[in-house]
């Protein structure tokens, strides 16, 4: 039992310390663009923050836990071969927003929208939030703690939605207001395909946290079976990581125009 | 055609009338709804409108198929998808006129381009959902538990539903693949007709005026070449998906729905991209070029659209292959004993899982553009019209290598068979693929030396498409010297291969001056590009393509199509399209510009079109043939069930056709797999 506890808190608390260092770095981030607004510092925060997630929140290195098991048909297997797959997919649509993200650089170069930086700020501490609370439902399940992960959940589920409505309905009207139209500019077009594109991966998200909330609730998960959860908190971590580049590249990196 | 059990299936002929009555009625009521909505009162004579009438019997026909063959997958699919489609169309359109906009939109095929575009993808979500694709996965979401093998229906009518067998699904890939080559080929032997002469003569019949006949000829020339592409894309994944799990002995891919999925979802994106000639067509060439596009008919839209739903199945069905390679080969199948096709596809679904992306974000960005007048391309505006090139390229230039790597891996197989000898230098063959796959992501800037893009740019990306020769040269050396003193046999399947590699040649070595800065300034969008690159598709993929039809067809039905009928189609087809592609590439040099419709007759082409017009329709003849073919053997009783080909294959040393659930006992890799002819080696112990 006390064995279990302090796994219980070890982990948590590994959470908790990659978590202080994301929103640290984040910080760093917005001082580097308000001071001397450098490329290569920026470049050198996301990179960072982005280990980070994929090996502490991701768990990236579970793809080469060598499994010995030959049954097509056991548990062990298939969660190894689903664990691939979603990072084959993910790998995939990284392309896509890798795709915008040059695009991006090709048609604006090193100028950018002028936002509002305290609104940008406040959406991607929600979405960095969420992932720490995505992580601590994922960890308290397989802890076999499901009162805990509902609530974590919960929790996600809430600032992953503040964040898609704060972008949509917050972020979108000030940008048009401030003349940053659809179709008024490539600068504006850009800027709505990468945030447009980013929030309908947020949206889809958003289901997938539904789901999970609903067949939690139901008790069809449990500390050793829960591949569902595993592969919602990878996704949504993923929309994480192509959030930690995209908001330098919107908000931070360049001239505002 | 009755069957006997169709009725107790869910489908009867009373049932069908039931339907077409009801789905009458309601096609007839939304027209008349639709009508005093719109004209803002209702009058009786409403009751006799034509376009009323006409959505009723279209809603009627749709329930009447359903009533009567509502219990093949793919009726209720395509019910489904145009339901779907008029659907989305509709709500789209009611949304605008609750936002005060007009319903209609007569100028443009009666409705908004946008509730066109909506409707359309709808429609093949609906698609999905009416074929069953999306059943087991929507139980998942709800926590209900699924079967993890279902049974197929005994006999031809599991071809036409959901299946997760993989040969099954290989086999509808191929099939499917084999309609869009007949649609695609029809479409080229259109054009080709109105080329054989300068001057405009043959699609003027068909057309009102002259500027409908250019447009059609654009449009026929732009869906041949995005439709040959769809068929391509489907052939290799039914290649793929029937083989590489029976060579690697697993019992399945690795994701069975993902896989079903990966081919339902190209046919409603085949039936959208087809769609496009109901909506003006598109006049762009396959390449879908930015600002042309953005001052095309609609039609384009739904080319972007069926290309975007299409490059689905090819990133979903590559994702699966990776998966199957990377978790399911059997025993001491190590990474240097696993046949080159498995090392050929493993390359080819590392382009499609990743480059795929980026011709769905260039064509999407261009749909937005229309849709929302985001000006990525508008120069006016701050856009880059290069910008869509690059995107584009970066996977429409590697897609090639995904159209032949599995073509030469199919080679790389069946030479050794043939010739009973060890593949030479099977680890530089096997690596080969990898390095045209890997060096295939660093060459895409060579189609736009001409487009206005970096002048720096040039040189690199000429160097590195040269170095593609490298690798694909591995290729070549190892099948000469495999072919090197061996005994050869040329039944059919070897015939193919043969005039694949010959082919392959001229497509290669027509390549360099195209890649090579100073030529291609004068060759670019010229004739002597179409001939290079018909050259790599025929000796890259079509003729190793029927090669490995001719090569495992006996493996899925038991049966061993015609030897006499198989040379007719080796013999005719050959020298024809030598003829076809060895005159453009003339044509192509003296100055004929690729994509137009007519030509100078001072130019003097005109036989030399001729000629290629009477080549394409002895091509198109030996296709006839080989379909004959394919009819014939089916319907004869003769069984071929053993391993006819003396293959080392595992494959071939169970009966054919392979059971349902492949091999009974999981085999075990022992040796080499292409030692032929060395005594006492084995490849796999059963």
């Amino acid at each position: 039992m006390t064995q279990h506890t302090k796994q219980h808190s070890g982990s948590l608390f590994q959470g908790l310390v990659i978590f202080v260092l994301l929103a640290f770095l984040t910080a760093v981030e917005f001082f580097i663009a308000i001071t001397n607004a450098s490329v290569l510092l920026l470049s050198i925060a996301a990179i960072i923050k982005v280990g980070l997630v994929v090996y502490y929140y991701m768990h990236v290195y579970k793809l080469l836990e060598d499994d010995d098991e030959h049954d097509h048909s056991s548990f062990a297997w298939k969660l190894a071969t689903n664990r691939l797959g979603l990072w084959l997919f993910l790998l995939s649509d990284a392309f896509v927003f890798g795709g915008m993200f040059v695009a991006r650089f090709n048609l604006l170069g090193f100028t950018r929208p002028h936002l509002n930086q305290e609104l940008g700020l406040i959406v991607t501490s929600a979405l960095l939030v969420s992932s720490f609370f995505m992580n601590r439902g994922e960890t308290q399940m397989a802890l076999g703690d499901r009162k805990g992960f509902l609530i974590s959940t919960s929790i996600t589920f809430l600032l992953g939605l503040a964040f898609l409505l704060g972008v949509v309905f917050v972020e979108w009207p000030e940008a048009i207001h401030e003349g940053l139209t659809v179709d008024g500019s490539a600068a504006g077009g850009i800027f709505f395909l990468m945030t447009g594109m980013h929030a309908f991966h947020v949206l889809t998200g958003l289901i997938f946290l539904l789901v999970i909330l609903r067949n939690g609730l139901r008790g069809l998960y449990s500390a050793e079976k829960h591949w569902a959860i595993e592969a919602a908190a990878v996704y949504w971590h993923f929309v994480d990581v192509v959030w930690i580049f995209y908001y330098p590249a919107l908000y931070l990196i360049g001239k505002a125009l | 055609m009755t069957h006997p059990s169709s009725p107790s299936a869910g489908g009867s002929f009373s049932r069908a009338l039931l339907f077409l009555l009801i789905g009458t009625l309601i096609g007839l009521a939304l027209g008349i709804g639709l009508h005093t909505a719109t004209s803002g009162g209702f009058a009786s004579y409403y009751l006799l409108d034509i376009p009323s009438w006409m959505l009723g019997l279209l809603v009627g026909t749709l329930g009447f198929f359903y009533g009567l063959l509502g219990y093949y997958g793919i009726v209720r699919g395509l019910v489904f998808q145009v339901i779907g489609t008029l659907a989305g169309i509709l709500l789209f359109s009611a949304i605008r006129a609750v936002m005060g906009l007009p319903f209609f939109d007569p100028a443009k095929f009666g409705f908004h381009e946008g509730a066109w575009v909506f409707g359309a993808l709808v429609g093949a979500v609906s698609f999905l959902a009416g074929v069953g694709a999306l059943t087991d996965w929507w139980k998942w979401a709800k926590g209900e538990p699924t079967h993890d093998h279902h049974e197929d229906i005994p006999g031809w009518r599991k071809y036409f539903g959901v299946s997760l067998d993989h040969k099954v699904i290989g086999i509808q890939y191929t099939i499917t693949s084999l309609i869009l080559l007949s649609v695609g080929g029809l479409f080229a032997l259109l054009f080709r007709v109105e080329l054989a002469e300068s001057g405009l003569q043959f699609l003027t019949v068909l057309t009102p005026d002259q500027t409908a006949a250019l447009n059609l000829y654009n449009s026929l020339m732009s869906l041949h070449g995005i439709v040959m592409i769809i068929s391509i894309l489907l052939g290799i994944a039914g290649v793929i998906n029937y083989l590489v799990p029976l060579l690697i002995g697993a019992a399945d891919m690795a994701f069975p729905r993902l896989n079903a999925f990966s081919f339902w979802v190209a046919v409603p994106a085949a039936v959208i991209l087809l769609g496009s000639l109901g909506l003006g067509g598109f006049d762009t060439g396959w390449t879908g070029y930015a600002p042309l596009a953005t001052r095309a008919p609609i039609g384009i839209q739904m080319f972007y659209l069926g290309v975007w739903v299409a490059g689905w199945s090819s990133i979903l069905g590559a994702l699966n292959l990776v998966a199957t390679v990377l978790r399911m080969r059997a025993r001491g199948m190590t990474a240097f004993r696993m046949p080159i096709l498995v090392w050929a596809s493993l390359a080819t679904s590392i382009i499609s899982l990743t480059a795929t992306q980026l011709i769905g974000l260039s064509f999407q960005m261009s749909m937005f553009e229309r849709l929302f007048g985001m000006p990525f391309f508008n120069v006016a505006k701050g856009g880059n019209p290069i910008l869509f090139q690059h995107l584009f390229w970066f996977y429409s230039h590697p897609a090639v290598y995904v159209f032949v790597l599995p073509g030469l891996g199919v080679i790389s197989e069946l030479l050794p068979v043939f010739a009973r000898k060890p593949l030479f230098g099977y680890k530089w063959v096997a690596l080969s693929s990898i390095g045209i796959a890997l060096v295939g992501f660093l060459v895409w800037a060579h189609h736009m030396f001409t487009s206005g893009m970096n002048e720096y740019l040039r040189v690199p990306f000429m160097y590195s498409t040269l170095l593609v020769a490298v690798p694909t040269g591995v290729k070549f050396f190892s099948w000469v010297a495999t072919l090197w003193k061996g005994k050869i046999e040329a039944p059919t399947p070897m015939l193919f291969v043969l005039g694949g590699i010959v082919v392959f040649l001229m497509g290669g070595l027509s390549g360099p001056p195209n890649a090579t800065v100073s030529t291609d300034l004068h060759l670019h969008d010229t004739y002597f590009i179409v001939g290079h690159f018909h050259s790599t598709m025929f000796g890259g993929y079509i003729f190793p393509f029927f090669a490995a039809i001719y090569y495992w067809f006996p493996k899925a039905t038991g049966k061993r199509l015609d030897e006499t009928l198989g040379k007719w189609h080796f013999w005719l087809m050959t020298p024809s399209f030598l003829v076809l592609t060895l005159f453009m590439m003339r044509v192509g040099l003296l100055g004929m510009r690729r994509r137009i419709a007519d030509y100078d007759p001072m130019l003097g082409f005109d036989p030399w079109h001729l000629a290629m017009t009477i080549a394409a329709f002895l091509i198109a003849l030996s296709v006839l043939i080989f379909f004959y073919n394919m009819v014939k053997t089916l319907r004869s009783p003769v069984m071929e069930t053993g391993n006819i080909w003396n293959s080392r294959s595992p494959e071939w040393q169970v009966p054919s056709p392979m059971p349902a659930h492949n091999y009974e006992k999981e085999f075990e890799v022992v040796g080499e797999p292409y030692d032929y002819g060395l005594p006492g080696s084995t490849y796999v112990k059963m």
